[in-house]
């Protein structure tokens, strides 16, 4: 420390000395958006502060309910029984749909995880406001710690929702090809990571897309093949029905629908939306997102 | 105060500027014509431009801790969040030297929580991995001094009890540079004397604090220097002794509706006050004075320089020492002065601090730490009795030890504050007896 003391004030090379001078010598621009190397690894550094805090939003909204993590379970068993209730009994429909409950319990979990990550992600920077003030940290963990929470909460309905497929009385027909679900679930949460990212930005921007978001979400839902299947109701309309096939949605739904109800193959064309997307708007989202982190502290 | 002999700077603002457009239902701010319209739709009645920060000039160097002073509004808040990097100002930098640490942790803190479920949080969010935030755990629960406490869920935690956690998670990373904004007020006798001398540790490795707190006497007990910030400017610059004082007085003024005595002294403040600039050096600018932009004019001429430059090695290799000499005068006195002369170099001078409109961007910037090294967590409790203090002995399990030197002066600090208090508290015992 001692070669520290002769540096008391920094010489002006100029000599003019009445306005005080400071050298900047191995300072930086305080928050700053980083080189995306430096901000990647800076994003790898804080994966166990995302995890931690998902899983600690997570526990912190189930400890308040006497039934704690088991509300994780007995919400998507509730409504699977809701729907099997309403369609299965009292409707007795089946729209011309082999299994048709399994079908309906597949489209509706599955969605529900985008979904969820959709609205969750327009609103990442807003509700994440007292932490974006509070200390400084790569702002993309905002977003991708929103598809974490919803990952955390699908999949325990992802088990119960297998659990009463095979449970339920209804002819499944189990093959290898049930593995394929686990590389769907992949890309769907890359997907969902690149599509939290690109709304963030977006929704910080213009906040009033939060009341957009439901309506988008709905039209999606039906858009996707939830609650039917779109080949079947679009069969007159040629060029929607050529538009659904670029749906990732619908490619996801279809490629679990295929793997885990029929045993059967899925068309390489879904494979292939299905890859585009993911990897596509994670690229697009993560970009977009990096390039407004210095706005994000204005609220 | 002890002397401290570092004097590196740790933050350096120029010229901060920040403004703010907010709504208002102010009838003379509202808007005419076809924005009213609009205004009507979306239900707010006009809006207003808010100059938080109004060319801010600031210096803090290493081993200082500087009080902010202010009436509500002044700005000192919005300082605070532009340094640790939250929120970028609208004109001019900020620099510093490490990732400065908001006091403000809180923000990842669950409620639902227990106490120890969100020190590992609150120290994950600090950018801390899982085992030093283990590591950290003791530090952070002697520090707090909880007690079971911890093992409850923190909404349940009184507000001082909270206010002791994050300040003990803030700390727990030992950032080199802490920002404060009016946290320590809340904590009992107990917590105050624990909180200065870790603050104290920080201070004497190089650190910097930035405190802000209404209560004058805090600033001039802990404070060596202070700033007065008055509607977004600093009026006031100096020890915390003067400044303090001047401002509790111009405060003690406004609270007793002495409104002309506290016009007057806020006059007197501003015309004494001396518009602070900084002239910030640039690290290639002090090594080599010419700057860039200004070598730049004349590239062309240095490549065909280098090229006569080459030539003239070549000769040299001949080994023919007549034309040398003959190139040497040649130099000296040209034979005709119509030839045009090299162009002598001046070093511009560098900008002003008012022109400064933002930093180069710094593409590769290493990425900013809250202290340097990767090293452990100290373990020091006040009491000798506490556990930490018998962890610390375990040397290797605490990690770091101070350095002696920056022990030594967290210590004259400890110790002057002491004496100071004493000769304070003295004939002050009557009064509160007399309470």
């Amino acid at each position: 420390m001692s070669e520290k003391s002769q540096t008391v004030e920094t010489k002006n090379p100029l000599g003019l000395s009445t306005i005080p001078s400071v050298s900047s010598e191995g300072l930086v621009p305080v928050g700053r958006r980083t080189s995306l190397r430096s901000y990647l690894a800076a994003l790898w550094n804080r994966r166990h502060f995302i995890l931690a805090e998902s899983r600690a939003k997570m526990s912190g909204s189930t400890r308040k309910n006497l039934l704690g993590y088991g509300w994780l379970f007995l919400n998507p068993l509730l409504s699977v029984l809701a729907f099997w209730f309403i369609f299965g009994f009292i409707l007795q429909s089946s729209r011309g749909i082999d299994n048709f409950l399994g079908y309906l319990v597949i489209g509706v979990f599955f969605f529900q995880f985008t979904g969820k990550s959709m609205t969750g992600g327009t609103g990442a920077i807003r509700s994440g406001a007292s932490m974006i003030k509070g200390f400084q940290f790569p702002r993309a963990a905002l977003p991708i710690s929103v598809v974490v929470r919803n990952f955390l909460d699908f999949i325990p309905t992802l088990a119960v929702m297998i659990v009463l497929i095979l449970v339920l009385p209804d002819l499944e027909v189990i093959t290898w090809r049930v593995v394929l679900v686990i590389p769907v679930i992949i890309l769907q949460t890359i997907f969902n990571v690149g599509l939290a990212c690109l709304l963030a930005r977006i929704g910080h921007k213009i906040p009033d897309l939060t009341n957009f978001m439901s309506i988008v979400s709905r039209f999606w839902l039906y858009g996707s093949g939830v609650f039917f299947s779109i080949e079947d109701r679009l069969s007159d309309h040629p060029l929607l029905l050529a538009a659904m096939q670029f749906n990732p949605m619908h490619s996801y739904l279809t490629i679990v629908r295929n793997s885990l109800l029929y045993g059967v193959d899925t068309d390489p064309w879904l494979w292939f939306v299905g890859i585009f997307w993911a990897f596509g708007l994670l690229i697009v989202g993560f970009l977009f997102f990096w390039r407004g982190e210095e706005s994000y502290g204005r609220i | 105060m002890a002397e401290s002999e570092l004097q590196e700077p740790n933050i350096i603002a120029e010229n901060v500027q920040v403004r703010y457009t907010v709504n208002t239902n102010d009838p003379s701010q509202r808007a005419k014509g076809l924005r009213r319209l609009t205004n009507a739709v979306a239900g707010r009645a006009g809006q207003t431009t808010v100059r938080a920060l109004r060319g801010v000039n600031f210096v803090a160097r290493e081993g200082e801790m500087v009080g902010i002073v202010g009436a509500n509004g002044s700005g000192k808040s919005t300082f605070l969040r532009n340094v640790a990097g939250v929120e970028q100002p609208d004109r001019g930098r900020i620099l510093v030297r490490y990732q400065p640490l908001l006091l403000g942790v809180s923000a990842a803190l669950q409620p639902a929580l227990s106490g120890s479920e969100n020190v590992r949080l609150g120290c994950l969010a600090m950018g801390l991995s899982p085992d030093e935030a283990a590591e950290a755990f003791d530090y952070v629960v002697e520090l707090s001094a909880l007690g079971s406490a911890i093992h409850r869920p923190m909404g349940t935690y009184s507000s001082g009890m909270g206010a002791r956690l994050r300040f003990a998670i803030a700390l727990a990373a030992r950032p080199k540079i802490l920002l404060i904004d009016e946290a320590l007020s809340t904590g009992d006798a107990t917590f105050a004397e624990r909180s200065e001398r870790a603050m104290d540790e920080l201070l004497a490795e190089a650190g910097t604090v930035l405190l802000v707190n209404h209560a004058a006497k805090v600033i001039q007990e802990l404070c060596t220097r202070a700033v007065w910030m008055h509607r977004g400017e600093i009026l006031m610059n100096g020890p915390a002794e003067a400044v303090a004082e001047k401002y509790r007085w111009w405060a003690w003024n406004v609270a007793k509706g002495k409104e002309d005595i506290a016009d007057k002294l806020l006059a007197d403040v501003v015309s004494n006050a001396v518009k602070e600039e900084i002239n910030i050096l640039e690290p290639e600018l002090i090594s080599n004075p010419i700057p860039r932009h200004a070598a730049r004019q004349t590239k062309q001429k240095m490549v065909a320089a280098r090229h006569v430059k080459r030539q003239h090695e070549v000769d040299e290799v001949e080994e023919t020492p007549t034309p040398m000499l003959a190139a040497a005068e040649e130099q000296v006195w040209p034979r005709s002065f119509d030839d045009e002369m090299p162009k002598a170099k001046f070093p511009s001078l560098p900008k002003p601090a008012s022109q400064a409109v933002s930093a180069p961007r710094i593409s590769d910037a290493p990425p900013l730490r809250l202290n340097p090294s990767k090293k452990r967590v100290v373990l020091r409790a006040a009491n000798p009795s506490d556990r930490a203090s018998s962890v610390a002995a375990a040397d290797d399990f605490t990690g770091r030890r101070l350095a002696s030197r920056a022990r030594q002066i967290a210590d004259e600090r400890y110790k002057e504050r002491q004496r100071l208090r004493q000769e304070d508290n003295a004939p002050a015992v009557h009064q509160d007896s007399g309470r």
